[in-house]
């Protein structure tokens, strides 16, 4: 088709769906969809495959494909003009029940063009704990609400009956009613701009388009993997629980223009809503490929075609119903989107022409904190601690990770600023910073992570509740890449009694590491828990993973690290074999040279014993 | 915010027949100077910007305007009441890295807060969706403060703004010594919660006064006493990093006005489009951000008003850079989320989105496809365009506009610059047509379609964003690049007619002129829905206080100033706060503040969609502000009699150009816009020189030259 | 003919024969399209405290290193449990 009418159409269509997001958040108006942009927007063809994706959370892109296919599926003959599908069953489609999906079709003079669907995080969906993550649940049928699909909107008119149904079983239904309405507002504006693009173009010439976007995606995709090595390359994470422990492994292989994930061994679903659906483990895939990989290529139907996913049946990585999978985002579709960032930077490092795109695992493990209870005003207060958006940048074959630089599946994500969060929640900060040490070491350093306390404060309750989900304590999650060291882990405390001694420990108010915080610490990871009274709660999340050897470091990004405290010097010294002088002020030179050839010679000894 | 009331006295001087004001702005290229008078012709000068010695640019724009006007710069000066300045001044700072070295002191636990930037905010924030879908090439902007120059200090306030943690003043002290130690010579201040209790940062400032006089001190909650530390203390580093150069800037060029014969008032353009007096702007560098888009706003509002237009799309479209500013019912936006050279900021600021795409804007072709591209690369002012000659080699949009006949190569510019459309020829069939399997010409009139379309996507979304519909506005089209594509994204638009503006050489320093000295004041506190008057007005009677005394500090006189009040509301548990004028006059009623509610809510939906609004949360006001502005005397364009439609004396012969109608080459009727006439009617094809740029009719189009010369597009 | 293999190593090219080699001192490893694991130097130490306090984890988790038996370069890292076998990464054409 002609190069410019092309371009022109490609354009718009990418603006159709950036409308959409506008609309998206602007009716909802809540925190987690307009800070955490947790949301996605998507343009799909007549038959349900991807034609436009938008910048959002990436692991829903294929997803909704597959509810678009599914309710095609099943309402064949029933999908009438101004009709709008709800869909949130994890086993059908979705990623966990609280990301609901609507799914609009698009009719042209009657006939069905193309489907727009999008999602955000309702406020609750009423499984057994508040927000949607449900640590206490043990199967499916606690985890709240969940459609396999059902008619919300009929020929343009809600159906009240449905919209009662799903009502009636959340907490703050009309926060719900609010996410639904935001979703079916961006579903109209998706529709009416999409048939605007037509009504100026010609149905024959927009399909053209579309089919030619979604050609040109595959081409391009499949020459760029031509370009790449063929090979295999392995990664593993270990993914833990509540003290248990669960692997994800992938061994991803690249033939001509193809590439096979293949999940075989990895562990048995889990009793633990960490387990990801197949449709979950198959977006999660994605969410690394577009940006890794497809970074200038259009996000569609035809980067999939190159690709095939193999993850046997009952595995942490494609659980069987009944198994619970409402902390999958935050549980294995993260490890799938890590082994999938390391195979892919792995392939990626053993090509001239695209090892600069090769970077460690970002943010491997996210930092899950629901608040819920009554807030200084008097009012309730439901939501996430937005932290767990700071993430850690991944260090890069050319540059650091970038400290609390968020995370890859969510390109731009943010968090609150401690003066938004004290406004709106009964707490207040004792300190929120860089965890220093926390990035992977290596020649270039993962990016920081980052820790924060927060206590109760002015609370008419005494204090708030918190839902925690969290992984990735016992083991890192942001491996290293090429000889670069893996993140620390994240870390969560309970710190009882923190303030009661006020008399002895002025300063324990104000303590400003958990070091200093002088009250019995109790680790804790899952469930729902008080903080009350004098308790305080510690959460430290992981950095990013490190690139190639710490013994080659620029002794002066060293200094540079360890003058802006995201070093330590004893981790200078051990680690990157760089001493400083007495006011770290500078490199001591003859002595580095002298600690970096004991730290090489000290590698073989210790291999000998 | 405001309604505007015919124009009224003068300010300060009210001396000895002074009767002039002189506007000078200071842009990226050009430093143009706009000088009237009351019932005199205005006059016009322009120069080169002269970074970063800005003062001799602004000069050489003067004497550029006194030689028009057949008199020396002295003289000139002599005569003149009032000296309107904007100035890139600080822009370039920032742009430069020029700034001085800056320490930053931050509450005890939150060192990191400048540095981290909420995130991957600061990472992603000001990048094009392109680089933000490519994550492992993106970076924060090397941050103007050393992590090594930033110190925690032990104190704490809490939301309330109740003292916790007493100021450790000693440890105060401390930092300070050790940041000039280490050859800070700024020094910024933020502490959590200081825009509600600002005592601790006050007493920082004075134990700074007192152990480093020297140091330039900026306070977070002087400089933008709103919530958010992140947004404050970035806004406060900037303040102070760029704050020494903006200070001696401004009082360097009073210096030299003085010296030249001046002796009256110097007002100087903030980024809300209000002026201040230089004493006052010296020490608010960041205001000066982005100054001359906003006045180029202003000057658009003051051309709608006198056109009878109150809702107007200001698109600017030069070299390198398109901006986009929005006026709706005759009122600016302020922008929610500022940035400057990808940095983060809070201060009142005009909303006016800048993206970089311009003529100088690089075709070229995706190599795996053979799809062509319009930028994001520019070849900017140089090498720019091929066909300018200076040693470009990569096809621009400006090419491609030769290469379609719209411009003519031996006028271009007046005839001060002579155009080889040959060699834009030859490269462009070589670099882009060929490879395309196009010919030239048609490969030359996709582009430009491209372009038109992408123009068009742009303000769709920027006008959509803000909750509103492009077919309600009139579109001004600034700037040399955008009069030759206004035609055709106007009208794809839909917009209700496009006007190319006579003062668009000099927008900015008309704008200058068009603008009031505006004070802007708020507060941040949380009242409930409905509270009685008294509460509200309880909060505003200090701020009114204080800008009756700024004003009597100025010398302006009562009878000028008028007071605009709007407050933010939201709904509870929503994020978006929307700012809703309060309509009352002096005393406020409990009726007034329930039609605040009421517009409130008509605003929200009309910005936010049907169905946006979550009654049942209750609603709450969060700032209340006030703006102070003194009324300031307006140039008066002269309106001229209309000499008959036909434009037959300005008809320069027929050429064969691009018609989109067409999609092809068509004959077309060309105009020099210098001898075009008021009341005269072109009918589309047609294309129209002017000294500055080059406005395109397409077929089927009228262009229409109003009382004030400017050339309006209408569409059939 | 040089070409990267990882960020470390490289494919090496000499006399017909192709080899996998460290990218810091040239040692040759294993031969191309082998895994080169065996090859090197294997250090394997608790994760738990090993570059910093926050580095919390289990006491099982093992930190692997493989280093370059020529320069004692370090090629590649491993978090794993006692006994995993080693990640393989081949490379083919």
């Amino acid at each position: 088709m002609d190069p410019i009418t092309f371009e022109i159409i490609r354009h718009r269509l990418y603006r159709v769906v950036e409308e959409a997001v506008i609309t998206l958040k602007h009716v909802s108006g809540s925190a987690i969809t307009n800070e955490g942009h947790d949301l996605m927007v998507s343009l799909y063809r007549a038959d349900g495959s991807l034609l436009m994706g938008g910048v959002g959370f990436l692991h829903h892109l294929t997803s909704a494909a597959e509810a678009c296919k599914h309710i095609i599926r099943t309402f064949a003959g029933n999908i009438q003009e101004g009709d709008v599908f709800l869909l949130n069953d994890p086993y059908t489609a979705a990623l966990h029940t609280s990301d609901i999906y609507l799914v609009h079709p698009i009719h042209h003079k009657k006939k069905l063009v193309a489907w727009s669907a999008c999602f955000v995080h309702v406020y609750d969906i009423g499984a057994m704990n508040p927000g949607g993550f449900s640590p206490e649940s043990r199967d499916i049928y606690t985890e709240g609400f969940s459609s396999p699909g059902i008619k919300l909107v009929e020929k343009g008119a809600v159906r009240k009956d449905v919209m009662a149904l799903l009502l009636n079983m959340v907490r703050s239904p009309e926060m719900v009613a609010l996410d639904i309405s935001s979703m079916i507002a961006c579903g109209n504006v998706a529709r009416e701009r999409m048939l605007a693009l037509i009504d100026k173009y010609g149905f024959k010439t927009v399909d053209q388009a579309c089919r030619s976007l979604i050609d040109q995606s595959e081409t391009l995709l499949r020459a760029r993997l031509k370009e790449l090595p063929d090979g295999r390359w392995e990664a593993r994470q270990f993914l833990d629980v509540q003290g248990e422990v669960y692997r994800v492994t992938l061994a991803m292989t690249k033939k001509k223009d193809t590439l096979t994930f293949d999940f075989t061994g990895s562990s048995p679903q889990s009793p633990y809503g960490v387990n990801c659906s197949y449709w979950a483990g198959w977006g999660a895939l994605f969410a690394p490929i577009f940006p890794l990989l497809c970074y200038d290529i259009t996000w569609n139907e035809g980067m999939i075609r190159p690709i095939t996913m193999i993850a046997p049946e009952g595995t942490i990585v494609n659980a069987k119903r009944p198994a619970p999978v409402s902390i999958a985002t935050v549980g294995a579709i993260q490890s799938v989107n890590n082994v999938a960032c390391t195979c892919i930077a792995k392939m990626l490092s053993a090509s001239e022409k695209y090892k600069d795109e090769a970077t460690a695992v970002w943010h491997g493990s996210h930092v899950a904190i629901f608040l819920f209870g009554k807030n200084q005003k008097g009012g309730e207060s439901i939501g996430i601690m937005t932290e767990t958006f700071g993430g850690a940048g991944g260090a890069r074959a050319f540059a650091d990770g970038i400290d609390l630089g968020g995370e890859i599946p969510n390109p731009i994500s943010r968090m609150a600023n401690v003066e938004t969060v004290e406004a709106n929640f009964p707490i207040r900060y004792l300190f929120r910073r860089r965890t220093q040490d926390s990035g992977g070491a290596g020649r270039f350093r993962g990016g920081a992570g980052g820790e924060y306390a927060i206590v109760p404060h002015d609370a008419p309750d005494g204090g708030i509740h918190f839902v925690v989900s969290g992984k990735g304590i016992q083991y890192p999650m942001s491996e290293g890449l090429g000889g670069g060291y893996p993140a620390s882990p994240c870390s969560y405390q309970w710190v009882h009694n923190n303030e009661a001694d006020r008399a002895r420990n002025v300063d324990a108010k104000f303590a400003q590491s958990v070091d200093e915080m002088p009250g019995r610490k109790e680790p804790i990871s899952w469930g729902v828990f008080p903080l009350m009274g004098e308790d305080s709660l510690f959460v430290r999340w992981n950095g990013g993973g490190g690139y190639g050897d710490p013994l080659v470091r620029d002794p002066a990004a060293v200094l540079a690290d360890v003058q802006a405290r995201v070093v330590s010097r004893e981790i200078a010294d051990r680690i990157y074999g760089v001493v400083l002088n007495g006011e770290a002020s500078a490199v001591d030179e003859p002595a580095t040279r002298a600690q970096r050839k004991a730290l090489r010679a000290a590698r073989f000894a210790k291999a000998a014993e | 915010m405001t309604k505007r009331s015919p124009p009224r006295t003068e300010t300060t001087a009210k001396r000895r027949g002074a009767r002039y004001v002189v506007a000078t702005d200071v842009g990226g290229t050009c430093t143009d100077t706009i000088v009237f008078a009351v019932g005199e012709p205005v006059h016009i000068g322009k120069s080169l910007s002269t970074p970063p010695n800005f003062a001799d640019g602004v000069f050489d724009s003067i004497k550029s305007a006194a030689d028009a006007m057949g008199v020396s710069v002295g003289q000139l000066l002599a005569d003149t009441a009032l000296f309107v300045h904007g100035s890139t001044v600080v822009d370039n700072t920032l742009l430069t890295r020029d700034g001085a070295k800056t320490g930053l002191l931050l509450t005890e636990g939150f060192e990191d807060t400048l540095h981290v930037t909420r995130g991957a905010y600061g990472r992603w924030g000001g990048l094009t969706e392109d680089r933000i879908k490519h994550p492992v090439k993106t970076d924060r902007p090397a941050p103007l403060v050393d992590l090594d120059c930033v110190r925690g200090i032990p104190e704490r306030v809490d939301y309330k703004g109740a003292v916790l943690r007493p100021l450790d003043e000693e440890a105060v002290a401390r930092a300070i010594a050790a940041l000039v130690e280490r050859g800070c010579r700024a020094l910024a201040v933020s502490f959590l919660w200081s825009f509600h209790n600002a005592e601790h940062e006050e007493r920082v400032a004075a134990i700074a006064k007192r152990v480093a006089p020297d140091l330039y001190v900026s306070v977070s909650s002087a400089i933008a006493p709103v919530p958010g530390e992140y947004e404050r203390t970035s806004t406060a580093v900037i303040n102070a990093y760029a704050g020494r150069i903006a200070r001696d800037y401004v009082n360097r060029l009073t210096e030299l006005l003085a010296e030249r014969g001046y002796n009256g008032t110097t007002l100087i353009m903030q980024g809300y489009g209000g002026l201040l007096p230089a004493a006052e702007a010296a020490d608010r560098s960041v205001g000066m951000i982005e100054c001359g888009p906003a006045a180029g706003v202003i000057g658009s509002r003051y051309l709608g008003d006198l056109m009878g237009d109150r809702d107007v799309i200001a698109a600017d479209m030069g070299g390198t850079t398109f901006k986009v500013g929005v006026i709706q019912a005759g009122e600016l936006e302020y922008a929610r989320e500022p940035m400057v050279d990808r940095f983060h900021y809070i201060a009142p600021k005009i909303d006016v989105v800048s993206i970089g795409a311009g003529g100088g804007s690089i075709v070229a072709l995706d190599p795996r496809t053979k799809v062509p591209r319009v930028g994001p690369r520019s070849a900017g002012a140089r090498p720019g365009p091929i066909c300018y000659g200076q040693g470009g080699t990569e096809p621009t949009l400006t090419d491609v506009l030769a290469l379609i006949g719209y411009m003519d190569p031996e006028i271009f510019l007046g005839g001060t610059m002579r155009l080889d459309i040959e060699a834009a020829r030859k490269a462009f069939a070589a670099r882009i047509a060929r490879p395309m399997g196009m010919k030239p010409d048609e490969a030359a009139f996709g582009i430009y379609r491209i372009a038109a379309a992408q123009i068009t996507d742009l303000i769709r979304e920027i006008t959509v964003e803000r909750g509103l519909d492009p077919r309600d506005f009139t579109l001004h089209a600034f700037g040399g690049t955008c009069g030759l594509l206004c035609g055709l994204f106007g009208e794809e638009l839909a917009v209700k007619r496009v006007v190319v503006p006579y003062t668009a050489a000099v927008n900015c320093a008309f704008g200058l002129v068009a603008a009031d000295v505006v004070h802007e004041y708020s507060v941040t506190t949380t009242l409930p829905v409905p509270s009685p008057a008294q509460a509200i007005e309880a909060i505003y009677a200090p701020l009114v206080a204080r800008a009756h005394a700024q004003f009597k500090a100025e010398d302006i006189g009562r009878e000028r100033i008028r007071f605009d009040r709007a407050i933010d509301l939201r709904y509870r548990r929503q994020v978006h706060e929307v700012t809703t004028p309060l309509r009352a006059d002096v005393k406020l009623t409990d009726r007034a503040v329930a039609r605040l509610v009421e517009d409130f809510e008509a605003l929200y939906q009309r910005k936010f969609g049907k169905g946006s609004a979550y009654r049942e949360a209750g609603m709450e006001m969060t700032m209340f502000r006030l703006s102070a502005r003194a009324l300031m005397t307006r140039p008066q364009l002269e309106k001229r009699r209309s000499a008959g439609a036909s434009p037959k004396a300005a008809h320069m012969g027929k050429r064969r150009v691009f018609v989109a109608a067409k999609d092809g080459f068509s004959p077309a009727d060309i105009y020099d816009f210098e001898r075009l006439e008021s009341g005269n009617v072109v009918k589309g094809p047609a294309v129209i020189h002017t000294p500055i740029t080059t406005i395109v009719v397409q077929a089927g189009q009228i262009g229409r030259i109003d009382g004030y010369r400017n050339t309006i597009i209408e569409f059939n | 003919m040089t070409r990267p293999l990882s960020a470390t190593l490289d494919r090496r090219e000499s006399a017909g024969t192709r080899s996998i080699c460290c990218t810091a001192c040239g040692h040759a490893l294993a031969a191309a399209g082998h895994p080169w694991k065996p090859a090197a130097t294997v250090r394997e130490r608790p994760m738990a405290g090993i570059a910093g306090a926050p580095y919390s984890t289990g006491p099982r988790v093992q930190l692997r290193e493989f280093f370059c038996p020529g320069c004692a370069a370090l090629l590649d890292t491993e978090t794993a449990l006692p006994g995993d076998p080693f990640l393989t990464d081949i490379v083919r054409a």
